[in-house]
C-alpha cells in the first residue's frame, strides 16, 4: 500500500507526461448511441502506450460505455451503435470491416466489475484463453498459467492447489484471477470496469499494487468511482459528466489544480 | 363475550371476527395438504401392497419369471388350497417331464417287450411296399381308378347340359341357370380334387386356372375340352406322388432306425408322423380300398407307445394372466432413451438458438406461443399425429422410430422451456469474459454456457422422462405391441429392422390386461404386479437423472 503510493505518478514521470510517440488508441469526435438514447458526446481522447488512464464521473455519464467501446463489447447490446467519430487502435479503425472483432479482444483484453471466474479449476480458468486458441501443448500451456498467474501477483498463493474450484478463492484473489485470465492471451491494452469495487481494502491494495507493476508492459485503462484509487494508480485522469469529456489531464494536476470548474466541483465532494 | 368477563389484562386474548377466520383457514390450509398427502400415500400404498404379491413370491423372494419372461396363458391346476399356477412354458415343461416318466415306466413294464417285437414284425413287412415295381402297379391302377371316376362325374355334368330342361325341373331352376350351377359343381369338384391330392395342390390350382375362363363359359363343348384336358393331366399326378412316397418311406426308416438306437418319445413321435404322412399319400395313390390290413396291423402297434406318451394334465387355462413382462420393460427402456435422446438434441438446440442467437422479435415470440401450445396439447393427438405422419405417411408402420419421434415432439416443448430457462440463468459475466477473452460466440457457448447449464436442463429431461414413460395414448397407435414375445433383438434380418420394430411397453400393457382381455381372478394381480415394476422404473430412472444432476452440480459450483 505505502510502496503503491510512493511510485504514483507525482514521482516518476511517464511517457504521457513527456507528451512523446504515438497514442496507442485514439479517440475522435466520438459520438455514441443506444437506440436513439445518446450516452457519449463528441469524445476526443488519446491514450499512449504503457500509461494508466482512469476515466472517473458520476454513475451514467457514459465512462463504463466507452471502455467497452474499446474492444467493442458494445457489440453485444441490441441497438448500439457509434454516431460519428472514430476509435482508432494503431492507427487501424475498429469499426472497419477488416477488423475481427476476436482478435481486437485478444489484443484488448478486460476485466469485469464483478469477479467472474468459471466455475472451473484455478488452472482451467488461466488456460481457457489459450485453450480456446486451440493450444495444446501440455508444457505451452503450463509454462503460460505459472507466467500469467506470477504477473497478476497470484503465483505464490494457489500454486498448490491449481487443480481446485476457482471458488475457493476469495473476492480479492478471484479479481487477480480474472486478470490472470486476460494476460494469459497476451493483450497489448487490458480494460479495467470498476475492477475493486466489490472489494475490502486490503483485497484493493493487492490489486492496485499489481496494477502498478503491470503498467511496465500494458496500456491499462481503469474506470472507478473511487477518487483516490484514481489518484493512487493513474497517470492520466478522464472527467466525464453526462456523456461529455470534461477534461483530461495528469492526475496530479486534475486534482490538484484543474482547469474546470465541474471538475473541481465533482473532485471536492459538490456532486455526484 | 360476555360482558361480566371482563379481560384480566390488556393482552388477553379475545375471540374477534379476524381470529376466527384465522383459525378457520389454518385448519383448512392444513386439511387440505393432509389430504393431498394421504391421497399420494394411499396411491402408492395400494399399487406396492397389490403389486407386491406378483413381484414377490411367497417367501418374500423376488418373482424373476415375473420380472424376466414374456406374458404367457396362465394354467392354474387344482382347487382351492392345492392350486398350483403355472405359466405355459412352466405348465407344459410339467408336462414333458411326466410324460417321460410315463414312457420309462412303459419302457420297464413288461408289455413292453410284446409291444416292440409287435412293432418290428409290422414294420418289416411294408418296408418293400415304397419299391419301384409295386409303385408302377399302383401308378397303373392309380390312372384307371381315377380316370373312371373322372369319366363318370363329366359324363354327369355332360349329360345335364345336353338336356338343360329336365335338368331345370330336377333342381326347379330356370333353364338359362343350368350351365351356371354345372361351372359351380366343377368347380366344387376341383376345389375337392385340390384337397385329396394335398402333395400336389398347386398342379391342380394351375390347372383349375388354366382352364378357368373355359369352366366359367360352360357349354358342352367346352365341358368335352376340359375333360379331355383333365384326363391327360392325370398322368401327371403319379409321377408327383411316387417322389414324395419314396422319400417319406425314406423318412420312415430312418427315424425307425434313430427310434431303435435311442428309445425316447421324442424319436417315437418323429417315427409316427412319418408313418401317418406315409400313410396318407400312400392312401391316395393306391386307393382307400386297398391292403389295409397290414396298415391298420400297424397303426395298432404303434398303440402302446402313443399310449405311454398321453399324459394329462388337467388346467384352468387363462389368457394372457401369466408369464412376465419383461419385453414390456425393455420396450418401456427403449422407448423412453430413443425419445428423450431425440428430444434432448432437438430441444437443446432450440433453446440454444432462442436464448443465445435469437433476436427479441416477432419471430421469438410466434416460436415461443407455438411452443406453448404445443405444451398443451393433449396426449392422444399427438398419438394421432405421429400415426398420420409416421405411420401412415412415412410408411415406418407401428415401430420404434414412429413412438421415439411421437414421444420426442410430446415433450419437446417441456425440454426446450426448461432448457432455455437454464441458459438464461448463466450469469451474463461468464458469457462477457468468455467473449473478452477472444472466444467466437459458438465456443463461448460450448465452454462456458452450456455446459454449466446441463444441470438444469437434466433437471427438465427428469420431467420428460416420467412423461415419456408414462404415457399412453401417443404409443397405442405408433409403436406399442398388445403382445409380442420376440425381444427387440431377437430375429432382426437387417440391422436397420430393429428399428422399424414395434415393441411392448408397460403402460400399453397395462391397459391391454385391464381393459382388452377378459378379466378373471388373476388379472389383478398381472395390472398391479404391472404397475408397481413401471413404478419401481420410473422412479429409478429419474433417481440416476438426480444423481446425475447433483454431481454436475457440486462440479460447477458458482
Amino acid at each position: 500500500m505505502q510502496e503503491a503510493i510512493t511510485t504514483s505518478p507525482a514521482s516518476s514521470p511517464t511517457r504521457a507526461e513527456v507528451d512523446s510517440g504515438d497514442p496507442a488508441i485514439r479517440i475522435r469526435d466520438l459520438d455514441f448511441l443506444y437506440g436513439s438514447n445518446q450516452v457519449i458526446h463528441n469524445v476526443s481522447l488519446d491514450i499512449f502506450p504503457k500509461e494508466v488512464m482512469a476515466f472517473i464521473g458520476p454513475s451514467g455519464c457514459g465512462k463504463s460505455t466507452l471502455l467497452r467501446c474499446l474492444n467493442r463489447m458494445n457489440d453485444l447490446v441490441d441497438g448500439a451503435r457509434i454516431g460519428k467519430g472514430s476509435i482508432e487502435i494503431h492507427g487501424v479503425d475498429l469499426h472497419d470491416k477488416s477488423v475481427d472483432v476476436i482478435e481486437l479482444r485478444k489484443k484488448v483484453g478486460m476485466v469485469f466489475q464483478k469477479s467472474n471466474p468459471f466455475p472451473k479449476s484455478i488452472y482451467q480458468n488461466v488456460a481457457y484463453g489459450l485453450q480456446i486458441q486451440g493450444v495444446k501443448s501440455k508444457r505451452v500451456v503450463d509454462q503460460k498459467v505459472e507466467e500469467s498467474l506470477r504477473k497478476a501477483a497470484l503465483w505464490e498463493e494457489v500454486k498448490d492447489r491449481l487443480n481446485e474450484n476457482a471458488y475457493g478463492l476469495s473476492g480479492g484473489q478471484q479479481q487477480r484471477l480474472c486478470i490472470a485470465r486476460t494476460l494469459a492471451v497476451e493483450p497489448e491494452i487490458i480494460l479495467m470496469d470498476e475492477p475493486c469495487s466489490a472489494l475490502d481494502p486490503v483485497a484493493t491494495g493487492r490489486v492496485e499494487e499489481l496494477i502498478l507493476e503491470l503498467k511496465n508492459e500494458y496500456t491499462i485503462v481503469v474506470v472507478t468511482h473511487n477518487m483516490q484509487q484514481a489518484g493512487r494508480i493513474s497517470d492520466r485522469t478522464a472527467f466525464f459528466y453526462l456523456g461529455k469529456l470534461i477534461e483530461c489531464d495528469l492526475t496530479k494536476k486534475i486534482f490538484l489544480n484543474p482547469s474546470k470548474q465541474q471538475t473541481e466541483d465533482y473532485i471536492s465532494g459538490k456532486f455526484g | 363475550m360476555s360482558p361480566e368477563k371482563e379481560p384480566r389484562h390488556p393482552f388477553a386474548t379475545r375471540l374477534t371476527a379476524e381470529r376466527a377466520q384465522e383459525f378457520v383457514m389454518f385448519g383448512l390450509l392444513r386439511g387440505m395438504t393432509f389430504f393431498v398427502l394421504f391421497c399420494a400415500a394411499f396411491l402408492f400404498w395400494d399399487i406396492i401392497s397389490k403389486g407386491s404379491s406378483k413381484v414377490f413370491e411367497g417367501d418374500g423372494l423376488i418373482n424373476w419369471e415375473f420380472l424376466t419372461e414374456h406374458p404367457q396363458t396362465l394354467h392354474v391346476i387344482g382347487e382351492g388350497e392345492d392350486e398350483i399356477k403355472l405359466s405355459s412354458s412352466n405348465y407344459y415343461k410339467l408336462k414333458d417331464e411326466k410324460m417321460l416318466n410315463k414312457w420309462e415306466e412303459f419302457r420297464q413294464s413288461d408289455g413292453h417287450g410284446t409291444a416292440r417285437r409287435e412293432l418290428d414284425a409290422r414294420f418289416y413287412q411294408l418296408q418293400n411296399e415304397w419299391s419301384k415295381d409295386s409303385l408302377l402297379v399302383a401308378d397303373e391302377k392309380f390312372l384307371l381308378r381315377e380316370r373312371e371316376n373322372a369319366t363318370n362325374k363329366f359324363a354327369f355334368w355332360k349329360e345335364m347340359l345336353t338336356d338343360p330342361k329336365t335338368t331345370a325341373e330336377d333342381f326347379e331352376i330356370k333353364v338359362e341357370e343350368v350351365p351356371g350351377m354345372v361351372t359351380q359343381f366343377m368347380l366344387g369338384h376341383f376345389e375337392k380334387e385340390r384337397g385329396r391330392f394335398s402333395l400336389v395342390e398347386e398342379k391342380v390350382t394351375l390347372f383349375r386356372a388354366t382352364h378357368y375362363p373355359k369352366i366359367e363359359n360352360l357349354s358342352l363343348a367346352h365341358a368335352e375340352e376340359v375333360e379331355m384336358e383333365y384326363l391327360a393331366f392325370l398322368t401327371e399326378i403319379p409321377e408327383a406322388y411316387n417322389q414324395s412316397i419314396a422319400s417319406f418311406g425314406e423318412e420312415a426308416k430312418s427315424s425307425y432306425d434313430e427310434f431303435l438306437q435311442t428309445e425316447g418319445p421324442k424319436e417315437f413321435g418323429r417315427f409316427a408322423e412319418a408313418i401317418v404322412a406315409y400313410s396318407a399319400a400312400r392312401n391316395v395313390l393306391l386307393g382307400p380300398d386297398h391292403d389295409l390290413e397290414n396298415w391298420e396291423a400297424l397303426q395298432a402297434s404303434l398303440a402302446p407307445f402313443k399310449q405311454a406318451m398321453a399324459v394329462s394334465l388337467p388346467s384352468k387355462d387363462y389368457a394372457y394372466s401369466g408369464g412376465g413382462i419383461f419385453p414390456a420393460i425393455i420396450g418401456t427402456l427403449l422407448l423412453v432413451i430413443g425419445a428423450m435422446t431425440i428430444a434432448i438434441v432437438l430441444g437443446v438446440f432450440c433453446a440454444i438458438f432462442l436464448a443465445e442467437y435469437g433476436k427479441a422479435g416477432k419471430f421469438l415470440s410466434m416460436v415461443r406461443l407455438a411452443i406453448l401450445n404445443l405444451a398443451g396439447v393433449p396426449s392422444i393427438i399427438f398419438g394421432l399425429f405421429g400415426f398420420g405422419l409416421f405411420v401412415i405417411f412415412l410408411d415406418w408402420n407401428v415401430s420404434l422410430l414412429a413412438g421415439w419421434f411421437t414421444l420426442a415432439f410430446m415433450v419437446l416443448p417441456i425440454v426446450i422451456t426448461a432448457s432455455e430457462e437454464a441458459l438464461r440463468s448463466i450469469p451474463q459475466g461468464f458469457r462477457e469474459s468468455s467473449l473478452a477473452l477472444g472466444a467466437t460466440k459458438w465456443t463461448m457457448i460450448k465452454t462456458s454456457v452450456l455446459p454449466f447449464a446441463m444441470p438444469g436442463i437434466l433437471t427438465s429431461s427428469i420431467l420428460g422422462v416420467a412423461r415419456a414413460a408414462g404415457e399412453t395414448a401417443p404409443i397405442m397407435f405408433t409403436a406399442a405391441y398388445a403382445k409380442r414375445s420376440d425381444l427387440p433383438w431377437e430375429g432382426l434380418e437387417h440391422w436397420t429392422d430393429f428399428f422399424f420394430q414395434g415393441v411392448m411397453a408397460l403402460p400399453y400393457h397395462i391397459y391391454v390386461v385391464s381393459a382388452k382381455i377378459p378379466q378373471n381372478a388373476y388379472t389383478a394381480d398381472m395390472q398391479y404386479g404391472t404397475a408397481f415394476v413401471f413404478l419401481l422404473l420410473v422412479v429409478g430412472v429419474a433417481s440416476l437423472s438426480i444423481i446425475l444432476r447433483n454431481r454436475l452440480r457440486k462440479k460447477y459450483r458458482w
